[in-house]
């Protein structure tokens, strides 16, 4: 296979430059403000800070599968058979949660 | 003429064969297929984790020990003293995560794991522009880069052992825990271990290609993508960082 097949060599080096260290900020900031909300929110204990953290750790993976794994400049074909296969994790999350529940009961 | 032909041909036979449908080499396909496997993988892992820990309690009690205070050497048995460490209860992150090298005595509740996550973030930067120099065939900045990644993994990895044995050294076991549930403990040691090891493995398979660049593999070859394949790799080791991050110190 050549190598030559890509589609982001309309991209300059330096604009390639600049996202990959615009994404490095973003993932920066977003890791400050983690740290940031879990002592802001040290004595407050809810489903909804723990979903919160999920959402930001879902954002951060966002931008690094996005810009830093090339998956924004692949064809779309190529994110379908890797992210929609992956969402079957959700199902497994759903179950463990309403189990979680009856094991909490229990204890 | 030729060329407008062959171009609407290869439109309308993008499933048909002889090419990657993906528009990338086999290789690369073959790497995500795998991260895709090794994700799941890690997800039943977290789950588990997300699952026994929904399944205590966390820790009632609503005193703070307040961030760079002093505590004495034996914190451990006066959290177990106040019920903040219960085998009733999850432990709160930041009362079991508060120590710092060379800072011995303070309560740094996540400042050494938050560097961790930084010299990751750091080292996924560098090996994407070792990717970027690749494009442009530039041998010494690819080496460069890869170089910085190589020192990168080796840095979280340092930083690993060192929390390891802070945790072994207050009596955490895959059978035994001071700070609470003893899944508590055993699942810290599966996951983060895991993680560990696929970061090993990645700073690993990195020296290989560091040392195919400089022997100039790569550059004979005409093209970088074992550097892009084995960024796929090191990027995932990053996002699974990221997870680990939020479920064992931030829930």
């Amino acid at each position: 296979m050549e190598h030559t097949e890509h589609l982001e060599h309309t991209e300059s080096p330096a604009d390639i430059k600049k996202q990959i260290w615009r994404t490095f900020w973003i993932l920066s900031f977003l890791t400050v403000i983690d740290i940031v909300l879990y002592f802001a929110l040290l004595s407050y204990h809810s489903m909804w800070k723990n979903t919160l953290f999920i959402l930001l750790g879902v954002v951060k993976a966002f931008y690094i599968v996005a810009v830093f794994m090339h998956m924004k400049f692949e064809r779309k074909a190529l994110a379908g058979i890797i992210i929609l296969p992956f969402m079957l994790v959700l199902v497994l999350i759903w179950l463990v949660l309403i189990e979680g529940g009856y094991t909490f009961d229990l204890r | 003429m030729a060329n407008t032909t062959t171009l609407e041909a290869e439109k309308k036979y993008t499933w048909g064969g002889g090419k990657s449908p993906f528009t990338v080499s086999y290789g690369k396909l073959m790497m995500w297929i795998f991260l895709l496997s090794d994700a799941f993988s890690f997800s039943s892992l977290l789950v588990t984790y997300g699952f026994i820990r929904f399944t205590f309690p966390a820790s009632g009690a609503n005193e703070i020990v307040k961030p760079l205070s002093h505590t004495a050497d034996n914190f451990v048995e006066a959290m177990r003293e106040a019920h903040l460490f219960s085998p009733e209860h999850w432990p709160l992150p930041e009362l079991v995560f508060n120590h710092f090298p060379f800072l011995h005595g303070l309560h740094l509740p996540l400042f050494f794991v938050s560097l961790m996550t930084f010299v990751l973030i750091f080292s996924s930067v560098t090996m994407v522009l070792a990717v970027e120099a690749g494009h442009r065939n530039a041998k010494k900045e690819v080496a460069f880069y890869m170089l910085l990644t190589i020192f990168g993994g080796i840095a979280f990895l340092s930083c690993q052992a060192w929390e390891w044995s802070q945790f072994i050294t207050e009596g955490a076991s895959l059978h035994g825990n001071p700070f609470g549930p003893t899944a508590f403990a055993a699942l810290f040691f599966i996951v983060t271990g895991f993680h560990g090891f696929h970061v090993f493995s990645g700073v690993v398979l990195n020296f290989i290609i560091y040392v195919n660049v400089l022997d100039g593999t790569y550059e004979r070859r005409g093209h970088y993508e074992m550097v892009e394949k084995v960024g796929l790799y090191w990027h995932f080791v990053d996002l699974v960082w990221v997870f680990v991050f939020t479920f064992f110190y931030l829930i």
